[in-house]
Parts: C-alpha cells; structure tokens; sequence
C-alpha cells in the first residue's frame, strides 16, 4: 500500500482523491487552515493539521519515511514552492506532484524539486483546443480511457526471466491473443523516451522494458497475470 | 392616359431583371460599403482626383496643353457619370410611382400625377441637396467654359476625396460630435475679434503712420494676432491700440489652448470606437473565426494554441489589463461585455464564427454567454468552462455543447500520474501533439477505396499505422465486440482483422503526421481516379 500526502484541501484535492483507489493508496489530508481540515474530516478522510512550514511537522506526519507521493495543492504558489523545497530536502525519492497557478513558477518549482508540474489551467486550454481540432479523438478518450467505460491505459514492465525478454514485438500479438493495443515501449536502460510501436522496425523485448498498452481491464489483468506467471514456470 | 403610361412603365421596371441588376451593379460600385468593388473604385476616383488637381496646378504656370486638355475632359466626363449615377440610385422613382399607385387604387381614390411628381421630385432633391452631392456638383461646375471663374473650386475636387476615404470621414464625425462647444467657442471668438478690431480700428484710423486704413484691414490684424501668427506688416502705434493687442493675445491664448483641448478630447472620446471598428472591420474579412470570451489563463493558452494553428479568432473580455494583454499579444480583442447580445452579434456570432468558448473564470457569466450565444445562434458550437460540479448540468441546459472543468482535468492527470506515470506521459504526449506521434480520424468517403475493404486488406502495418479503432454511427457493425457508445456513435476499439468498414466509418489511427497525411492522400487519389473512369 503506497502512502499518499495531500497538501492543501480544495477543489482540485477533492477530484484527485476521489479518482486515487482507495485499495491501493492510504491517503492523508494535510492543512494550516482549520475550517478546511475540519471538511475534509466530515467527508472523511484522514486528516492532519499542521505547519507546512516546520520541518518537525512534516517528519511527524511520515514524510522522510513512510510517505511516497507528495502532491502540493496549495493555492498560493510561493507556499508550494516552499513545501516542494521542504519536501525535497526530507527526502531524496519522494514522488511530488505539484499544481501551479502561473506559468512562471513553473519553472521555480522544478528547481525546487518536483518531479511533475500541472498547470490546471493550461491543461483546460489544451483540452479546449483538442475538442475544437479534433472533436472525434477527444470525445472518444473522454469516454473511454478517461471516462466511464472500460477501456484503459496500463504499463507493464517485462520482468526478470520472463518469457518475453529476447523477443520481437511482432511476435507478441497482442491484439489477437489479448484484445490489447500496444502502443509503445520505454527502454529503461536507454532513456526514459517512449519508442512508439509503429515506428520501429521489429524491436526485441528485454527485461525493464515498459510495454505501454491500451485496452479493456479484464484484458490488461489477464496479461499481467500471463507476464507474472510465466516467469514462475520457467 | 400619360399616367397609364407611366404606371406601366414602372411596373414594367419593377419586373425588368436587367435593369435591377444593373442598378445593384452600381450600388456595389459605389455605395455599398460592404461589396467587394467599392474599394477600387475608391482607389480609382482617389487617383482621378489627384491628377486633376495635378493639371490645375501644371496650368497656373504653363501654357495650357492640348493632350492635357483632353484627359481634364475625360476626367470631367467620369465625374459627371458619376454624379449622375448617383443621381439615379439615390432612390427608385418607379417604386415610389407604384407605392402611390397601388394606395390610391387602394382607397379608391384617383391617382394623382402631380402629387407623386413632387414626391418623387422631392426625394431626388433631397440627394442633390446633401453635403456630398454639393461637393461634387462644385468639382464638375467650374469647368464649365462660361463659369470659369469658378476655377478656385476646382480645389473643391480634393473635398470629394472625403467620400472616398473612411479616415478623413473621421475627422469630420470627430468635429461633429463636438458641435456644441465648437459652436459656442466659434460665437465667443467672433466676438472677440469684433471687438479688437473695431477698437484698434477706432484708436489707430486717425493716426497717420498706421496701416490700418479700412475695417478689413483692422479685421486683418486681429485674426493674425489671435491666432498667435503675428506677421507684423501691421503694428499699432497708439497706447490704446497697444492695450488692445495685450488684451487680444492674452485671452487668444486662452482659445488656442481650449479648442485643442475640444479636439483631443473629441478624438480621445471616439478612440475606443474607432479601434473596435477596427477589429470589427478585419473579422469581417476572416471566412470562419472563434470567440473567445474572457482571457484569463485557460483563454490565454486557448488563444496560443489557436493562433499556432493560423486559426483566426477574437477575444471578448471586460477586464482592461487582460485585452491590454491580449493586444500585446498581437490578437484581435475588444473590451466589452460579451453577455451582451449586441456585442456578440457585431463579433459576428451569426455571421462567420464557428464556435464560441466561454472561459471567464465566473461561472455566472459563463453560462449566462453560454444562454445568449445559444439564443442568438442555434447552429454555433459552445464550449464552456465551470469551475464547479454543480454547475456542469446548468451549463448543458443553457446550450453548451461541451463544459470542461479545469480541476477535473487537472486532478484525472494528477491522478493517473501517480499510478502510471509512463503510459500517462505519453498518451498526454500524443493527445496534445507534442510527440512526433499522432493520432488523427480518416474518413471512409463514399466510393473511396476504404468502403467495402476489411481491415486486414488496408495494410495498415506497412504503412507504419497502428489502428487504435473504429468511429461508426452504423449498425451494421452492432455484432462486433469491444463497441463503446460515445454519445450517437458507436467505437469500436481493436477491430477484429474481419471488420469491414463501411461508408462514413471513421478509422482512428496512430502514427507518424506525414504517414497519416501520406495515407489520407492515396485514398483521396484512388478516388479521385476512381470518379474518372467511371
């Protein structure tokens, strides 16, 4: 179970929580302000308040060991900023996640050690953009991948002696065998750069490969499983 | 029986299709602002009118040239059709003759010539009488030989450049729209000069040195000092005169300085019109456009996404700082308020625009754009923003096409970040167009060689396209499984190798920009081709 701290509780928190599996992340709520912890305690959820600005305060509620994932939602700037710094300066691997209201500080909290930056509102004018451009596209992933219906995003990352490492991707056939699409494939050892599938030509598979696919849950977990599995039977 | 005939005559106009097009032929060309022809024309009458004053001059030092001779008359002759002309489409007699007709058979009463002559008459002098009409009549008249006294106004050929251009119709609206206090300013310098000069006039006659020998002269003298010219070819000698010209400059200072002070204001007054007229008359000029109404961040980023793609567009805000920043943009913005009907309409909701995106940050005025847009045009497209839950089902009620929610969007990508950092990077990378990697839609058209073809015929593999699914609105297709139902349509996602894809199918694939681009052209030629041999 990864340990997840939310800093700051308002509207954008609640839309993360609720989308977050609650299977999978134990969440903590974390505030100065009293009216907002004591909403977000009604709506219950766990909740912590203390000073984002002391240090002790941040050790108390795990970060610098149980926490993972941080994400600043502060709705000043300047304070995520300081609490991506405080963070960062706590601990090494944190996963910190913050949101920026003007682009400027964008770059300031990258400085400071965040490793994923979202800019609300430039997100809402791509979006904007998209269902003006290409209306088809982005009704369909806003239904599917983004919305109700069952179709998905996974990665799956090729374990140690599985049967995929050392082969091609052509033979993989995931879309008869599985119902999947694969859309790419990250090389660990290379770069962090997604290689798209229709690019290449026949690439061979080794283990720490990411394969980035596209399809409906009940197929994912069946290739999940399949990928686990076989590593057990050789 | 010659008022039989005169009916008849204008019904037979009124019916006569060469003769109504030949009028809006010349209403185009020279009245209407809008038509395509009026701008050349201009430019014509322009030139025309500058090389006729070009001779007038050549003339004073010159000796009259034949070849010179020739093209004044020329120009004379156009200027003469033209007032003519205008003459003629100033108002359609005929139609006044039938109007008059049909109400005296109407109340059974006789139809009288005469009365409608005069109407007729009336509404003809009406033109000949107006400011514009006079100017022209006064560039043609002085080259009439026995009027050639007249020949100072031909400088009057360069007020007929005001019909030809909107800038200096400017000015003049400019002067108009202060005629009050030019009025009152005009009276009060009036008087002040009459009293100078019949003053200095009165001090300075009987002095033998002086130069003022007659009232004109005195008037001569005040109107060079008040307007601070002061040539000095007239000075007063006696104290009393002297008096008189301290009392004159200092309160003639006082004047100069308030009728600059009414002109500026006047034009500081019209400046924000004229400056919207300005954006209103250059998206008049754009086939198909977007407003977008508010320029906060979403707006902003809306705007640069746009203005990427060459896609035109204007921006509506009421906040001054965010159209100054618009402005410095270099996008086309004015500042009013866009829930107003008027406003939208002259941003030209009904007339070009394609879609409309309401991305203020207030959620009331959102969806109350969202309700006049929807009111003023049924067929627009309208996306809109609202920042909380509640409000997304109003928005859809007062017509949105689309309602995005900025926290939403921004809590599903935190979201999916956390829990699959890589895959999420990438479709965010596809879906935005930041990889060389896109996903775009081909159309299967009627009779394109998509129609009928499985998918295992389209080689897709070879064209280094993956196909991520189908768009279909058809239920041909309902047997296939892995369909989604995306509002009317139906996706199929991962078409089975068997799928045929039928007429307005919608393929979705994945893959390189020029490959789609490559792709998309072979079908459109394969149809092409297709057409001709059949």
């Amino acid at each position: 179970m990864k340990q997840v701290a939310v800093f700051g509780y308002n509207r954008l928190s609640v839309e993360v929580i609720s989308r977050l599996d609650k299977e999978q992340y134990q969440i903590i709520v974390i505030d100065h302000i009293a009216e907002h912890i004591q909403l977000a305690e009604e709506n219950g959820f766990q909740v912590a308040n203390i000073d984002f600005r002391v240090d002790d305060d941040l050790r108390s509620v795990g970060i610098g060991s149980s926490i993972d994932t941080l994400f600043c939602f502060f709705e000043e700037d300047s304070e995520n900023v300081f609490l991506t710094l405080s963070a960062r300066a706590l601990d090494k691997n944190l996963n910190i996640i913050a949101i920026v209201e003007t682009p400027e500080s964008a770059e300031k909290l990258r400085v400071a050690g965040a490793n994923k930056i979202i800019d609300p509102y430039e997100i809402c004018g791509r979006k904007i953009h998209d269902i003006l451009k290409r209306p088809d596209i982005t009704n369909i992933f806003d239904h599917t991948v983004f919305g109700r219906h069952d179709l998905n995003l996974a990665e799956v990352v090729i374990p140690e002696n599985s049967y995929l490492d050392n082969t091609y991707v052509s033979q993989l056939q995931l879309g008869t065998q599985y119902n999947l699409i694969l859309i790419g494939i990250v090389n660990k050892q290379v770069s962090e750069q997604l290689n798209f599938v229709v690019e290449d030509v026949d690439r061979r598979l080794s283990v720490g490969d990411i394969l980035v696919i596209l399809g409906p849950s009940r197929e994912i977990r069946a290739f999940k499983k399949d990928v686990e599995n076989d590593f057990s039977k050789n | 029986m010659l008022t039989k005939l005169i009916v008849y005559a204008a019904y037979y106009l009124k019916s006569s299709e060469s003769y109504k097009n030949s009028k809006l032929f010349f209403y185009n060309l020279l009245e209407n602002p809008s038509s395509t022809s009026k701008p050349y024309f201009d430019m014509f009458m322009t030139g025309l009118i500058v090389l006729s004053i070009f001779f007038l001059l050549y003339d004073v030092e010159h000796e009259a040239s034949a070849m010179g001779g020739y093209i004044e008359q020329g120009i004379l002759a156009v200027f003469a059709c033209e007032y003519l002309l205008r003459f003629w489409i100033y108002s359609d007699t005929h139609i006044i003759i039938l109007e008059e007709h049909e109400k005296s058979q109407y109340l059974n009463i006789e139809f009288s010539f005469y009365k409608t002559l005069r109407k007729v008459i009336a509404k003809k002098m009406e033109y000949i009488f107006s400011p514009f009409a006079i100017i022209d009549l006064l560039a043609i008249l002085p080259s009439y030989r026995p009027l050639r006294i007249l020949r100072v106004f031909l400088v009057f050929r360069l007020f007929k450049l005001f019909r030809y251009s909107s800038s200096a119709k400017l000015f003049s609206d400019v002067l108009a729209s202060k005629r009050f206090e030019l009025l009152t300013l005009m009276m009060f310098t009036g008087f002040l000069i009459f009293i100078a000069s019949v003053s200095v006039y009165v001090f300075e006659y009987p002095e033998p040195e002086s130069k003022i020998k007659s009232l004109f002269d005195a008037v001569y003298w005040a109107i060079v000092t008040l307007a601070t010219v002061g040539y000095g070819d007239i000075i007063p000698h006696t104290v009393g005169g002297r008096l008189v010209t301290i009392l004159l400059i200092l309160t003639s200072l006082g004047i100069l300085s308030f009728f600059t002070s009414i002109l500026i204001a006047a034009f500081n007054d019209k400046m924000p019109v004229l400056r919207e007229n300005r954006v209103y008359s250059e998206l008049e000029r754009y086939k198909s456009f977007i407003i977008i109404c508010g320029y906060g961040r979403v707006g902003q980023e809306v705007a640069r996404q746009l203005s990427n793609d060459g896609q035109k567009f204007i921006i509506i805000d009421k906040k001054a700082p965010n159209v100054e920043l618009a402005k410095r943009d270099g996008y086309l913005s004015i500042q009013n308020d866009a829930s107003k009907n008027e406003v939208l309409l002259s941003a030209g909701i009904c007339r070009g625009a394609s879609a409309i995106l309401c991305v203020t940050g207030d959620d009331v005025t959102n969806v109350y754009v969202t309700l006049t847009s929807r009111n003023l045009n049924k067929n627009i497209r309208i996306i809109s923003r609202t920042n909380r839950h509640d409000n997304v089902s109003k928005l859809y009620q007062a017509g949105a096409d689309h309602v995005i929610r900025p926290f939403e969007i921004a809590g599903l990508l935190a979201a999916e970040f956390l829990g699959q950092p890589v895959a999420f990077e990438a479709i965010s990378g596809i879906l935005q167009n930041q990889a060389d990697i896109v996903m775009e839609t081909v159309l299967v058209n009627e009779g394109s060689c998509l129609d009928n073809q499985a998918i295992s015929q389209l080689d897709l593999g070879d064209k280094k396209l993956s196909l991520i699914g189908v768009i279909s609105a058809n239920p041909i297709h309902f047997k296939h499984k892995n369909k989604y139902q995306v509002k009317q349509q139906h996706f199929y996602f991962n078409p089975e190798p068997k799928f045929i894809l039928r007429n307005e199918d919608i393929l979705v694939v994945l893959g390189r920009k020029y490959g789609i681009d490559h792709f998309r052209d072979q079908i459109e030629k394969h149809r092409l081709l297709a057409r001709k041999v059949l």
